[in-house]
């Protein structure tokens, strides 16, 4: 273990150099806020892939539901995610990277007004606020359990280091870490698997020996749940995680957004969204399927597990040798801190954005509102230490965290939908629709509280009264909504096609337009990538279905 | 929305984060590598039956994340190279 300590503190060493290395070349908001709009799209691969798992999100939370529950938890990373990244890069990105914008709440004010930007953008930061908590929570209690060291002391290093380097650094250093997470967590990780595999004889063997041998229900190794299951029956599932929550989550999640309007061109942007659904499949394979094989391993070990948040720390700590164990628990604190440092540098990018400059302080200089955005990350972190004892009340953290999200992003995804694919949709009828969608919700958190029922029937209601309010109230003006809708953008897109076809004929332009389109190579066509990965997913329904 | 202060280059911005992830992975993987490979000839004596595919499991994902970090460092001098040429040239031009 003293190895492995020293392994862990050489890498959280190295990241905090590294942070400080690359904020001297930070100089703007658009370099904090937007790493100067340089990321090519591997970087944005990597960062979307490692900003959405974390401690939370992946490696313990959703390896202790996959440990409480069985392989219906890989619902998340076989259909909610990949469908939802490819959706997202091919719709949904263009629209926020012509628009220029700096967050997501931006986009709704250009499309519905500043109210719905207002309620938005506070939604979010409570979110991220109990985000934040929750991770250094998960983060701190898992290097307490492996290191033995205080709780609030591994938190506080935890927050020190993700600290200084977001705080210094912004989305650059944010984005340069979480590849470094890509790396580690791909290459460094997958071996687990394959031990686990093979000591259990196989995937085979696994189902054989609980389902014969322990008498576990089948439905274990089912990516679909019975009716019966807190998840609520399958087509729900499926329902609400491809189609509500997982769109929510990619086009209206700030972290995961913010990533794709710091690409280097849109191309980029959305290259790097559809490609990040390949390791987002592979990552079943390094939390999910792995404790699925774990009570085997404790039962041969008598190790007692007392809650399942702590299963995959227990696991390796009695599974790897030193050396490799410390590269799993560096992979896992790299995991954790490039989430935690995503979120704060989006919570920060929001709260400085959408209401600091929006509706506290307007016209100051690029450099008053740049310090603003160090000084608003350094507060959050504050928050969020403050909030780290009311998240440990939670008994399961990942049902908080989704819970809430649900509600949120039900609603959200209707208004997004319906304002970039009906350009008849208005700002009354979208704040109506939003505010009566959020009121549901919360009246199904009470009454059934489960999270994706309460995201699909969210979404629902918010779709419904959105169009009857806006049937009901005029239309919006033209000139509010252009560039905005899939419609304008077609439209856009037609016109281009006419103004060239009419150069060709020499109706109107005298002289043959110079058009030069840079055709990608083959490798990297986003529809061959989007149709590969929707092929996999529907090759997985069927097999684990 | 106030003016945008000039920012950084963003071709000089993917050259520092390729050369820190380069040198971030290379010093990891190589510090890991020695410790496992320490721990796993302890491992031997034990006669545990899993350790010959541990230490090839090991050894193979270490090398990975050393290689992986060689080729970003790589890449990064390059670009930072490739950046110092092009504004050298730049102020030549501009000089003459």
């Amino acid at each position: 273990m003293p190895s492995d300590l020293v392994i862990i503190v050489i890498y959280l060493a190295l990241m905090f150099i590294a942070g400080l290395f690359f904020s001297k070349n930070i100089k703007s908001t658009a370099d904090y806020f937007l790493a100067a709009r340089s990321a090519p799209w591997f970087w944005i691969m990597g960062a979307v892939w490692a900003t959405n798992i974390g401690f939370l999100h992946g490696y313990l939370a959703h390896g202790g539901a996959a440990y409480e529950w069985g392989l219906i938890q890989a619902n998340f990373e076989w259909f909610q995610g990949p469908f939802a990244y490819i959706l997202t890069g091919l719709f949904f990105i263009a629209f926020y990277w012509r628009a220029g914008i700096y967050t997501v709440p931006q986009f709704l004010e250009r499309r519905y007004g500043p109210a719905i930007r207002l309620i938005y953008s506070i939604a979010w930061i409570f979110i991220f606020l109990v985000t934040i908590a929750a991770e250094l929570y998960l983060g701190g209690m898992f290097l307490k359990n492996i290191t033995g060291l205080p709780f609030w002391g591994t938190v506080l290093v935890l927050t020190g280091v993700v600290g200084t380097y977001t705080l210094l650094g912004g989305l650059g250093a944010a984005i340069m870490m979480e590849f470094v997470q890509f790396v580690i967590m791909m290459v460094g990780t997958i071996p687990l698997v394959f031990i686990l595999l093979n000591i259990v004889k196989g995937f085979d063997g696994l189902k054989d020996t609980l389902i014969n041998q322990w008498n576990v229900s089948p439905q274990y190794f089912s990516v679909l749940p019975d009716i019966h299951h807190p998840y609520g029956p399958g087509p729900w599932v499926i329902l609400a995680l491809c189609f509500v929550v997982s769109i929510g989550w990619c086009a209206g999640h700030q972290s995961m957004v913010q990533r794709n309007l710091g690409a280097r061109s849109l191309y980029d942007a959305k290259l790097g969204y559809v490609v990040a659904s390949v390791p987002k499949t592979l990552g079943a394979f390094l939390y999910i399927i792995p404790m699925l094989a774990a009570p085997i391993i404790f039962a041969q070990r008598g190790i007692f597990v007392e809650k399942a948040d702590a299963a995959y720390g227990k696991l390796i700590l009695n599974l790897l040798p030193s050396g490799m164990l410390g590269l799993f628990i560096a992979g896992l604190v790299s995991a954790g801190l490039s989430s935690i440092g995503s979120v704060l540098n989006s919570t920060s990018t929001i709260v400085v954005k959408d209401i600091y400059e929006r509706f506290l302080v307007k016209g100051k200089s690029d450099h008053h509102y740049f310090i603003s955005g160090r000084v608003a990350t350094f507060l959050i972190i504050l928050a969020s230490l403050l909030l780290v004892p009311v998240v440990t009340k939670v008994h399961l953290i990942m049902w908080l965290e989704q819970t809430i999200l649900a509600m949120l992003l039900g609603p959200f995804t209707a208004i997004l939908m319906l304002g970039i694919f009906w350009r008849r949709t208005n700002t009354p009828g979208s704040l109506i629709g939003f505010l009566t969608g959020g009121a549901f919700a919360l009246l199904m958190v009470i009454k059934i509280n489960v999270f994706f029922l309460i995201g699909w029937w969210s979404f629902v209601v918010t779709m419904v009264v959105t169009v009857i309010a806006t049937l009901l109230t005029k239309p919006p003006k033209n000139e509010k909504v252009e560039g905005l809708t899939w419609e304008s953008d077609f439209h856009a897109k037609v016109g281009f096609i006419a103004e060239a076809r009419a150069a060709n004929n020499g109706t109107h332009v005298t002289q043959m337009p110079d058009i030069k389109v840079a055709l990608p190579p083959w490798y990297l066509n986003l529809k061959y990538w989007a149709t590969v990965i929707l092929l996999v997913q529907i090759a997985l329904l069927l097999f684990f279905g | 929305m106030a003016e945008e202060k000039k920012g950084a280059d963003p071709k000089l911005i993917v050259a520092v984060q390729m050369t820190s992830i380069g040198v971030v992975l290379v010093i990891l993987g190589t510090t890991v590598f020695v410790i496992s490979l320490l721990s796993l000839l302890g491992l031997v004596q034990t006669s545990n039956p899993w350790t010959p595919y541990i230490a090839k499991c090991s050894i193979i994902s270490n090398g990975a994340i050393i290689l992986i970090g060689v080729a970003f460092a790589l890449g990064g001098l390059i670009r930072h190279h490739e950046i110092a040429k092009n504004k050298k040239n730049e102020d030549n031009q501009a000089g003459s």
